[in-house]
């Protein structure tokens, strides 16, 4: 089994695409640059089109009797049966503990029996996330998986749900919700649910729930016929200033600063000849607390110069623990 | 004449490009000396078609360009660098037996070569020589893709079985991929199959997501073999520092992952020093697979032993651990979240009320030198903080006083 495997490339999932099309109906060359740009890299249909068309990968014929429209050569439509290294892959998954989440026990047994001849392709118990939360979601508890599969269920259907939690000031709240999306931390070992709360005035809000604070779920039978973008939303919530950073490469300060805060949108660039970097970071305003954690963890190796409001705040801190 | 393509033919040379312009991403064409100019405008526009919509470039003042992959990954659906294991290079016909042979197995007839071979040629009018065809189908064979078997005299072949999924299971199943191409090791592997089932993640997005991990899994794969067989390996590691190379012998014991700083390890039983020793994903060059260690089970056993009073990855020099004290501050009314922090970030150490408002933390580790990052955390209401390590309390408050000095002292 190979990783880097010609079976798994772009340009195979392009040609498969065109060629499900053509199953059907006759393609145009227009129709067939539009899916190799849509689906492709950048530049990859000035190698799809002309390989297609002009005889070096023979899987598209000229109809006869409509020149200039092409069909597959092929029988059927295609489709790829699952590899050697997929199957070792998803048979790894059933040894994961948040494998419950998706399937009841009668299913996952299912599975085991359907993959019993497939040898895993990793261990999850070879993995120690050594820094992982210690309050991780309780995945396996009965409650917590009849949550979960309730929400994705409701996800996938737009059915709205009324739901009772503990909020964060350990207030129980209930509303009815429709849900959006789930979010996981790998770091805390915990999902949340980003769900639409229709208020009186009219208007979608957007509100984050912790799953592990949820204490009921009832469906609600409702569906929404128009779902709200969650993208747009989190648009909003973006902070229109970024946070701009001096590192320095001290204690190889610049590859653990680029390596620590790659998961946000970043710039970078090099200050002349004073050995130090000036790092953008855009950042959600629902992470800032977080983000000032993290840049306190760098100590003296990393210089917080804006927003002000950020920046205030790490003056503060800095100010009271001289004082004590 | 020399010409462009977007694909390549080993992963280990694009490896260190696509790190570099997604981590760093200030770099310009004259910071790749050791490389031809020709090769870096290759491996830039290469990562321009694969990131497009991912991809930043910028003019310094000096007007040199840097071209950086900046994306936030609470905000995508499946991991951008995955297109880097979907560009193995192909010849035309590979692309071509590859659609062939699946379609013509489909009606479920086991076939030896030469019955492929004539199919193909009855069924879709292009002609491959025998030894073509076999060999492809002793490569699919090896993918999974395909399975072979005896009649007579001949191998005949025929499509893998497929997992018999049913409507019950179909969409859980999709879920699950959804989710775990991003929470998963080798999660690219998920991807592909969205990929050939055409599926969309609209369901999860991941919060705290090391996308550069995925570069690794070429040299992840053999160190979980390695450690499945009890195997000694050879690797060969680069320091960050300098391009210094070195070989070493050892028998890998776990992968020690951060969640939070975005690294990951192989902790190791050095053969030759007999020491617990972890070294980054990221800096092994290659691994050599050597015979079965017959002591791996001992080793696993010291594993076991140290692991409880190792902060992070390292396991100290030293027989006895290091003890660290931190006392902090707080408002037992409106910090509660303080004293959960200090429980759930603290790995094992106790946490006691010593009066009202103050809180002590205290553990026992190998290297007291990794906590600082965390104990720093706490700025603001640190009441004082020791450790059996004096340097290491020295290097935590001459911090803090440069510290002091970087914004207050300006």
């Amino acid at each position: 089994m190979k990783l880097f495997s010609e079976i798994y490339n772009c340009y195979y999932q392009v040609v498969a695409r065109i060629l499900v099309e053509a199953t059907d109906h006759d393609l145009t060359r227009q129709k067939i640059s539009q899916l190799a740009e849509t689906f492709g890299y950048q530049e990859s249909a000035l190698t799809i089109v002309p390989g297609l068309l002009q005889g070096d990968w023979q899987l598209l014929q000229e109809s006869p009797s409509n020149p200039g429209h092409y069909t597959s050569r092929l029988k059927h439509t295609p489709v790829m049966p699952l590899t050697g290294l997929q199957k070792s892959w998803f048979k790894s998954l059933l040894d994961d503990r948040r494998i419950c989440l998706f399937f009841t026990d009668e299913e996952l047994d299912r599975l085991q029996t359907w993959l019993q001849d497939t040898a895993p392709l990793y261990s999850p118990a070879d993995f120690v996330p050594f820094d992982q939360y210690a309050d991780s979601d309780p995945v396996a508890s009965v409650m917590y998986r009849q949550h979960f599969q309730t929400i994705l269920r409701s996800i996938r259907s737009h059915q709205t749900l009324k739901i009772t939690y503990y909020s964060g000031k350990e207030h129980l709240v209930s509303h009815t919700y429709l849900p959006g999306r789930l979010e996981y931390s790998d770091k805390e070992g915990k999902f949340r649910l980003y769900a639409f709360y229709w208020r009186k005035n009219g208007r979608w809000r957007m509100d984050i729930l912790n799953l592990g604070r949820i204490l009921t779920i009832q469906e609600t039978g409702y569906h929404a016929e128009n779902p709200p973008d969650i993208d747009l939303y989190l648009e909003r919530s973006l902070n229109p200033e970024p946070l701009v950073l001096e590192i320095s490469d001290e204690r190889n300060g610049l590859e653990r600063t680029m390596l620590h805060f790659a998961c946000y949108q970043k710039t970078v660039e090099q200050l002349e000849d004073s050995g130090t970097y000036r790092c953008c970071i855009y950042y959600d305003n629902l992470r800032e607390t977080e983000l000032l954690i993290q840049i306190l963890s760098f100590g003296p190796v990393v210089k917080v110069l804006g927003p002000e409001r950020f920046l205030r705040q790490i003056k503060e801190r800095i100010a009271r623990q001289a004082q004590l | 004449m020399f010409e462009f393509s977007e694909l390549v033919k080993r992963f280990e040379k694009i490896r260190s490009y696509v790190r570099d312009f997604y981590i760093y991403g200030f770099k310009t064409r004259e910071d790749y000396r050791q490389k031809s100019s020709r090769t870096y405008d290759n491996e830039r526009r290469r990562m321009e078609s694969w990131f497009s919509g991912y991809i930043r470039e910028e003019y310094r003042p000096d007007r040199k360009k840097s071209v950086s992959i900046t994306v936030d990954s609470n905000r995508i659906a499946v991991n951008p660098l995955y297109q880097a294991w979907k560009s193995k290079s192909f010849t035309s016909n590979d692309i071509m037996l590859h659609f062939f042979l699946l379609d013509l197995l489909r009606d479920g007839i086991a076939r030896d070569v030469e019955a492929v071979t004539d199919g193909i040629y009855e069924s879709y009018q292009v002609l491959f020589d025998s030894q073509m065809v076999r060999r492809k189908l002793a490569e699919y064979v090896q993918e999974g893709l395909l399975t072979v078997s005896q009649e007579g005299r001949k191998h005949v072949y025929a499509l893998s079985r497929d997992i018999p999924i049913d409507d019950a299971v179909s969409a859980p199943l999709a879920d699950a991929v959804c989710f775990f191409q991003g929470a998963a090791p080798f999660g690219f592997v998920g991807s592909t199959i969205l990929d050939s089932f055409r599926i969309s993640n609209d369901r999860f997005r991941f919060r705290h997501d090391f996308l550069v991990h995925t570069l690794e899994d070429e040299i992840l794969l053999p160190l979980l073999t390695a450690i499945r067989e009890n195997r000694e390996i050879q690797l060969t590691v680069r320091s960050f520092r300098s391009v210094v190379q070195r070989d070493i012998l050892c028998t890998p014991l776990k992968i020690l992952v951060s969640t939070q700083t975005g690294r990951r390890y192989v902790c190791v039983h050095k053969t030759i020093s007999r020491r617990l020793v972890s070294y980054r994903l990221d800096s092994i060059q290659s691994i050599q697979l050597l015979e079965t260690d017959a002591n791996a089970r001992k080793h696993h056993g010291a594993y076991e032993r140290n692991a409880p009073a190792a902060w992070g990855v390292t396991f100290g020099t030293s027989r006895s651990p290091e003890t660290i004290c931190l006392q902090v501050l707080l408002n037992e009314e409106t910090e509660k979240h303080i004293i959960h922090r200090l429980e759930r970030e603290g790995r094992g150490g106790t946490v006691t009320r010593l009066e009202p408002g103050v809180y002590q933390y205290q553990t026992d580790c190998w290297d007291a030198s990794e906590l600082i990052p965390w104990i720093r955390t706490f700025t603001g209401r640190i009441r004082s903080f020791t450790c059996s390590n004096k340097a290491v309390e020295h290097r935590f408050w001459d911090d803090m006083r440069r510290m002091r000095e970087l914004y207050h002292e300006e």
